[in-house]
């Protein structure tokens, strides 16, 4: 197992220079460059000159290269073009909230979307699965956009009953960051009431965000679940008389499950680095706005570490996907 | 290898939903749109109740410029009928409905469009990034609330010095200490002043204004010295007259930061310094920073030793970034902010007059043209002055206001806006175009043309983005293509991206007509009329191809021009010039809005968005 890690952590290494460089080539691609987002209106030739010659944008493409990886290799990811910040601490500030989003997002995901999948899988054709195949089609094809500002009119200012935006009510808690992860952060602080106002405050973003995954999670549970009720194994199991609910949890679900974890595993990747939209409507200081933001003002620095982060991350979510995939199934272990 | 492909193809995912997501819309700071000077507010004026607490106040110089940008936010657009705001008039807004006694205390929570750039004033020329450093940081002197032409003393309580002079002596007010608890002096002035015009380069691509306003950094630089004359002293002397120097030193970016503080966070080094993003308390402004949360939150609080008239009434600030002005004006909606700027046009109508709500009116400091380039095309019929004049009378600038700014703006006359300190010397006697499809029919029957052969031109506007002054870029252009269509023209429509293909098109020349507009940096009209049709060796603006005789003597001489008087004079020949042989029609002064809750009282917009805080109480708490 050991062994098994290792190599995959090893492959690592040529697959991020890789990624750097492919990552770099895509922002030169890019029409325009930082210094017509400074600048603006007052984009003059010669103001343009200037300021691409202080951010080092006037120098051949090879040497920006070598410069970007000279300070990678001294573990420096740089500073934004835009806002002069240090690039590392504004994801590590960001993450968190992302994190944090993400999580709640596939907590709706998986403890709906499983439930729902193996629900409807056992009642194939009946018109209670059908329900569930149009409403999984909805979830999956409903802009998050529309949906948050849905959830947030009904929600928060029809019935006031939830947070509009944001972690948490900053009039009533003044919570010292810590961790960044908010609902850490309160426990920290040792307040109750502020760690239930920002649980309160994960519910519509959450909602919104984990619609998507939440429906793919149930098509595929349903899929894997209805191969699987086909096996022979399964009806031996029905055959030999043991409960039913025994063999839905130790046969059905256990099998069913490795596709599913695949799934959210790749979900809950994409979802760290995509979350744009929910968190511009829900005030939400994660990264997906911030890399969003660096394309769009070409902040080429924010979007070289910003992306490399993400990607590094997204692998290491994989390679636990994989190890859990080692456990769930022996034969991948000794593959 | 699965993972590699599962990677590649989350890095092209993240690429391509970035690259298409509609992007100009609400900038963030550094964002595409956003720009330096521009992007903030825009707004409207001055106000009555509560004079501020301003200072000491002394006035004094004499021209003007104040400036500061306007932050880029944008707003939807929409279109909508014009109901709200009366719009334009005159003296402006500021809250108070309830009025009577302010009240000491309570949380304010407010939405802007994002959070600073940076933390440190300097490195900062956005809109969004003033609204929250100049509550903590101050300059030497501000522009009076409400006013882009009058300046205040706040920290210097008096100072020497005219447009016509080089040498400029600020007396420094007594007593103020910076947040650390050092003292304001003169050493910590010049330590300011010194630091800024020998910035590394690295900083200088977001010091925009500080070269600006000194024509660049290093030695050779508009500034020659500053001394501290003794401890409350400061000489700072020019290498010539300078017309914008007092008024630039208004803006944000001049805010003077504890030396201490400078110090502690490394602020001169590009690859060290800690003053753009951490909390530090290095301001003299009547609140100090608490808390910064990236992206999140800005929480400010009441800095008790305020040197003002009086401390903040507010115990605390919290500023929000909304990028989405939707989302922004549900929070208003929600009571999770009780105050937002920036309100969508479309939008007004949900706050102004519905109980509850207030809508401040900021009067403009911005205007939005359409370009006419007589030579962006070969045998292009725009060479013909009689041709130009058509477009400017075929445009019914009160239906766009009514139909794209949601009823806030003003048909703009001229280049410079009416909230211009300049405004009535610059127009005096300048031709103007007004709605008039018959004249435009009849100039252009008179240039030999008709429905047999119409005048063909194209006319291109920008996407991805939205301005003040340019709500909703792709509506505008059709009403406008249709008011042209109107009276005989044939056009044919282009778009492009905003910030890499539209700008640099535009600027060079390639468009017979498009849409580009402009917020004042200074009020001055050179901001105006210089910045635009300035030659370039002998060159006019490529932009506008507009290469008339005398103008260029004419800018020349108006920038030389040092009296007030005399100034006002040469800048309106030079804007008289530009009217009669229409370079440009300029369309619209796009106001922006303000909603509160009525719970807040005396908030008083600026055209230019530099607005404090101090005076604003929260009432029935």
């Amino acid at each position: 197992m050991t062994k098994f890690i290792l190599r995959r952590l090893l492959l690592l290494i040529p697959i991020l220079l890789g990624l750097t460089l492919l990552i770099f080539v895509f922002t030169r691609l890019l029409p325009g460059d930082p210094a017509q987002t400074i600048l603006g209106e007052r984009a003059t030739p010669e103001n343009m000159a200037l300021v691409r010659a202080s951010l080092g944008l006037d120098l051949p493409l090879s040497e920006q290269y070598l410069r970007y990886m000279g300070g990678l290799l001294q573990g420096d990811l740089g500073r934004s073009f835009i806002t002069n910040r240090d690039v590392v601490n504004d994801f590590l500030q960001r993450f968190p909230a992302t994190i944090e989003l993400s999580l709640a997002a596939m907590f709706f995901a998986v403890t709906l979307g499983i439930p729902l999948g193996m629900f409807t899988a056992k009642r194939r054709g009946a018109w209670l699965d059908q329900l569930g195949t149009v409403v999984s089609l909805i979830g999956i094809s409903i802009p998050i956009f529309f949906l948050g500002l849905m959830l947030k009119w009904l929600f928060a200012i029809q019935f006031p009953i939830l947070p509009d935006s944001g972690r948490i009510d900053l009039i009533d808690f003044i919570i010292p960051r810590v961790t960044n992860f908010m609902v850490v952060d309160t426990l920290i602080a040792g307040d109750f009431e502020a760690f239930v106002d920002a649980l309160r405050h994960l519910i519509l973003p959450g909602l919104a965000l984990g619609t998507i995954p939440l429906a793919i999670v149930m098509r595929i549970t349903r899929a894997s679940v209805i191969d699987v009720l086909n096996e022979d194994y399964v009806r031996t199991a029905h055959a030999k008389g043991l409960p039913s609910g025994m063999v839905d949890g130790r046969h059905v679900l256990r099998n069913a499950l490795l596709p599913v974890v695949t799934v959210i595993g790749l979900q809950t990747g994409l979802l760290l680095g995509g979350a744009i939209l929910t968190e511009t409507i829900f005030a939400w200081g994660g990264v997906g706005r911030w890399i969003y933001d660096a394309v769009t003002s070409r902040d080429y620095q924010v979007i070289q570490s910003g992306v490399l982060m993400l990607a590094l991350i997204f692998v290491i979510i994989n390679l636990i996907v994989d190890v859990s995939y080692a456990f769930i199934n022996p034969r991948i272990r000794h593959s | 290898m699965i993972r590699v492909r599962s990677l590649v193809l989350l890095v092209v995912i993240i690429l391509m939903i970035a690259a298409c997501a509609p992007g100009g819309s609400t900038p963030v700071p550094g964002t595409p749109g956003t720009t330096p000077a521009q992007s903030e507010p825009v707004a409207s004026e001055p106000a009555e109740s509560e004079p501020a607490e301003s200072e000491p106040a002394e006035s004094e110089p004499a021209e003007s410029e104040p400036a500061e940008s306007e932050p880029a936010e944008s707003e939807p657009a929409e279109s909508e009928p014009a109901e709200s705001e009366p719009a334009e008039s005159e003296p402006a807004e500021s809250t108070p409905p309830t009025g009577g006694e302010p009240v000491v205390g309570g949380t304010l929570a407010f939405g802007g469009a994002a959070l600073a750039a940076s933390l440190d004033p300097a490195l900062t020329s956005d809109g969004e990034s003033f609204r929250i450093l100049q509550q903590i940081y101050e300059p030497l002197v501000d522009l009076a609330p409400g006013t882009v032409d009058e300046l205040v003393g706040v920290l210097a309580e008096s100072w020497e010095g005219e447009p016509s002079d080089t040498e400029y002596v600020f007396n420094l007010k007594q007593g103020v200490t910076f947040h650390d608890g050092t003292p304001l002096n003169a050493e910590a002035v010049k330590a300011n002043f010194d630091r800024w015009q020998n910035f590394a380069e690295e900083f200088q691509a977001n010091a925009y204004y500080y070269g600006a306003v000194m024509d660049g950094f290093g030695p050779e630089n508009l500034i020659s010295s500053v001394e501290a004359t003794d401890e409350n002293t400061v000489t700072i002397t020019l290498r010539e007259p300078s017309p914008t120097f007092l008024f630039g030193i208004a803006l944000t970016p001049f805010s003077i930061v504890s030396p201490a503080v400078l110090e502690s966070t490394n602020a001169d080094d590009p690859t060290a310094s800690t003053l753009g993003t951490e909390v530090v308390q290095g301001g003299t402004g009547a609140f100090v920073l608490e808390d910064y949360v990236p992206a999140e939150s800005a929480t400010l609080s009441r800095n008790e030793d305020y040197h003002g008239e009086h401390p903040a009434y507010l115990d605390r600030l919290i500023i929000l970034p909304y990028a989405d002005p939707a989302a922004r004006l549900q929070a208003l909606q929600a009571g999770t902010i009780q105050g937002l700027d920036l309100i969508a046009p479309a939008d007004r109508a949900a706050v102004d007059g519905v109980e509850g709500y207030q809508l401040i009116n900021r009067e403009s400091y911005n205007t939005l043209y359409l370009g006419v380039n007589p030579t962006a095309t070969e045998g292009s019929p725009l060479a013909e002055q009689a041709v130009r004049q058509a477009v400017s009378h075929a445009i019914d600038r009160e239906g766009l206001i009514a139909a794209f700014y949601g009823g806030g703006g003003s048909p703009a006359d001229i280049f410079l806006p009416p909230t211009s300190g300049w405004f009535d010397s610059v127009s005096e006697g300048v031709e103007v175009y007004d709605y008039d499809p018959d004249a435009a029919r009849t100039l252009l029957a008179d240039a030999g043309y008709g429905p047999e052969n119409p005048p063909v031109v194209n006319f291109w506007y920008p996407t991805e983005v939205t301005r003040p002054y340019m709500p909703d870029p792709a509506g505008l252009h059709q009403a406008v293509t249709t008011m042209l269509e109107e009276v005989g023209f044939q056009v044919t429509p282009g778009s492009a991206i905003w910030g890499t293909e539209y700008i640099p098109a535009a600027q060079n020349g390639e468009y017979d007509l498009h849409f580009l507009g402009w917020t004042g940096d200074f009020d001055d009209p050179s901001n105006w009329y210089g910045v635009h049709f300035g030659y370039s060796q002998g060159e006019p603006a490529a932009q506008f191809g507009c290469d008339i005789e005398g103008l260029e003597a004419a800018i020349d001489e108006a920038d030389a021009a040092l009296d007030e008087t005399e100034r006002g004079a040469a800048w309106n020949e030079v804007a008289s010039i530009i009217q009669s042989e229409v370079c440009f029609a300029t369309l619209v002064h796009g106001d922006t809005g303000i909603a509160l809750t009525d719970q807040v009282q005396n908030y008083v917009a600026n055209p230019t968005g530099s607005e404090s805080f101090v005076d604003v109480w929260l009432s029935g708490e």
